[in-house]
This record gives structure tokens, sequence and C-alpha cells, in this order.
């Protein structure tokens, strides 16, 4: 009797995998939807927050400058250290570039870092012969949206010594 | 009879090779996706060079617009087009006071965030400018140096264009080429 027990008609064993097919699509759908090939892209982090902006002009490869509260990154790379100092009026604890890095209003590591791919830039667009490579002295920056314009400035004043005059913030687009 | 119930096949489709195709493309397409759009403003330095001759305007011309915005902590300063935002005159400021600015922030005092600036009374102002140098394109950015990037972006969307005051096709173009000044220290 036990013997006759165990074999039992055959379950069918199929699993009905129709309701997550029907998910599938509907993700995949959205995927297809949001899917973007764009050069430029932004690792947003707590020491990271990108302005709104209406812009509405893409972004295009250039090189990539990020000022974090924190430390400032050049393709990814970190160059420099950010301190932070004590507001005299509101007495907010603000991000400053420490003062041993600065000459002047030239923060000296960044620009370091910044005239050598100025110079690579420049020798891959002479060999390249093609106009669409050239250096234009484009630079992308990443700034979050609580910096002061201090911290800003002297970047910016350095990015133009090393012959990156064209600015582009990244910002979000605002729907 | 028993050869009429073999005549019966399963109908279910096999779905196996689609689950395959779509659990490969799933990954790659959730690595692909940006949920961020993003944008950029064009900026550049201020030029340098040496200093152009300026003539002096003729009694009947217009002053050429040289149109800045300080963005100080206690609001928005329109500088060089005070002939059009003061029409009467501009108020009297006693001598070693400080010039009021042109928007004070919305709460007065110092400002404590983006919102606090008055952006719709900037927009206002750069209106009236753009009716009198509709050629004029060019505006110059001074923020003081604890003014933070947002309320520069903010400044630079303002100043850019008006999505009220379009005519028809598309917003209006105020101001769209802002180059960021040294500062106000």
């Amino acid at each position: 009797m036990a013997t006759k027990k165990a074999r039992r008609p055959e379950v069918d064993t199929n699993l009905n995998i129709n309701s997550m097919m029907d998910m599938m699509t509907i993700i995949l759908v959205f995927l297809l939807k949001s899917y973007s090939a764009s050069d430029v892209s932004v690792a947003p982090s707590d020491n990271l927050t990108l302005p709104f902006s209406s812009a509405q002009k893409a972004p295009e490869v250039a090189v990539n400058l990020v000022i974090e509260q924190g430390q400032i990154l050049v393709d990814g790379v970190p160059v420099l250290q950010l301190g932070r100092k004590a507001d005299e009026t509101s007495g907010k604890e603000l991000p400053i570039v420490p003062e041993d890095e600065m000459q002047g209003q030239n923060i000296g590591k960044l620009y370091d870092v910044l005239f050598e791919k100025a110079e690579q830039a420049k020798t891959l667009g002479e060999r390249s012969n093609n106009p669409d490579l050239a250096f234009k002295g484009r630079i992308l920056l990443q700034v979050d949206r609580e910096m002061p314009y201090s911290v800003l400035r002297s970047v910016m004043y350095t990015a133009g010594q090393a012959q990156f005059g064209e600015f582009k913030f990244v910002v979000y687009k605002q729907e | 009879m028993a050869v009429k119930r073999k005549a019966i096949e399963d109908p279910d489709l096999n779905l196996t090779p689609i689950m395959n195709l779509v659990t490969i493309l799933i990954p790659f397409l959730i690595m692909a996706a940006q949920f961020v759009q993003l944008s950029v403003i064009d900026s550049t330095l201020p030029a340098i060079g040496p200093p152009t001759q300026v003539e002096p305007p003729k009694p009947d011309e217009k002053p050429p617009l040289q149109l800045s915005l300080a963005l100080k902590d206690d609001g928005i300063v329109v500088l060089g087009a005070d002939r059009i935002i003061y029409p009467d005159g501009a108020p009297e400021v006693a001598e070693g006071e400080k010039r009021p600015p042109t928007l004070p922030c919305k709460s007065g005092g110092s400002c404590t965030n983006v919102e606090d600036y008055d952006w719709d009374g900037l927009k206002q102002k750069l209106n009236l400018i753009k009716d009198e140098y509709p050629d004029d394109e060019n505006v110059i950015l001074v923020p003081a140096s604890d003014t933070q990037y947002e309320i520069i972006v903010r400044a630079m969307d303002t100043a850019r264009e008006d999505a009220e005051a379009g005519t028809g096709d598309g917003p209006r173009t105020l101001f769209p080429f802002v180059v960021v000044a040294g500062g106000a220290m």
C-alpha cells in the first residue's frame, strides 16, 4: 500500500511565469525610455548635490572638475582637500581652500593637474588633425549647491590660468 | 476514446528563451538608465586684454548698457541701469552710508535661503531694461564671497530668459551671456 501511495498521479511542474513576463515587459519599456547614452555622468552623493536650473543645453565631453563638500576632483581623481572655516557674520561653517595651498588666487595643486590636462588635450588635438578634437579650453564644473563663491572663484581663476576659459556649469534639468 | 484524449495538447507557450533574454536586458538597461537629466550653463572668463578706448557718448545717444547684478547677503543690486530702474532719479543715500540693495530680501535683513531673494522683482526689472536695450545680451554677475553657488545659478536662470513674457514662440530671451566676475569682497 505504501508504494502505491508514493506513485500519485504526476503533478504538472510547469511554473506559471505569465505574470512575471507581464512585469518584465513593463520594466523593459520603462527602462528603454530612461535609457541614455550621455557622455557626462554625475555620481550624486551626500557631498555633491547639483542645483536645479531651467537651462536646456546638453552637456558635452570635456575635462570634468568636481567641487564637493570636502574635496576637489579632476576627472574622478581627488586633487585637493578643502578645509572648513566658521564665517564671521553668520557663524556657519563654510568650506574654504586651505591657505597654504593658495598662491594669491591661484590653487597650486589644482593648477598643476589642469595645466597637464590642457597640454595633453592640445597634443591630442594637434596630432589628430581633426578640428572637432582641437583644444577649446572647455571644462565641466560640477559644484555642490552650497559651495560659497570664494571657493568657486579661486577654482575658476586657477582654471583660467591653466587655459580653460570656457566654463560649463553642470546642473540638474528642471522638469 | 483513447485516441481522442491524445489529441489535446499542452497549450503552454515555452517562455523560457524570452525570459532569458529579458533577464539579461534588464540589468544592462538599469546600468544605462539615467534618472536625472543633466544640462549645462555656458559661461566664460571675463576677457583680459588691453583696455579699449571708450568714446564719450554723444549727448543725444543712449549711453551703452553695462548691466551688472551684485548678489549680496542683503539682496540684489542692479548696477548700470539706474536711469531705467529709477526714472525719477536714484534715491538719495546719505554720505558714508551704504546704498541699500535694489531688490532687498523678502524677509528683510539678510537672505536666509534662495527663495528669500526677490527673483520675481529681478525678472520684472530685467524685462524693463531689455525693453530699453533690445540688442544687449550681456550681464555680469558679481557675487559676494559667501554667496552660495545655488543662488548664482538661480540668478543666471533669471537673467537668461523669462518664460512668462514669451511671445508665442518660446520664452523671452533676456540676457543669455552671463559672465561671473571677480566678486565683491
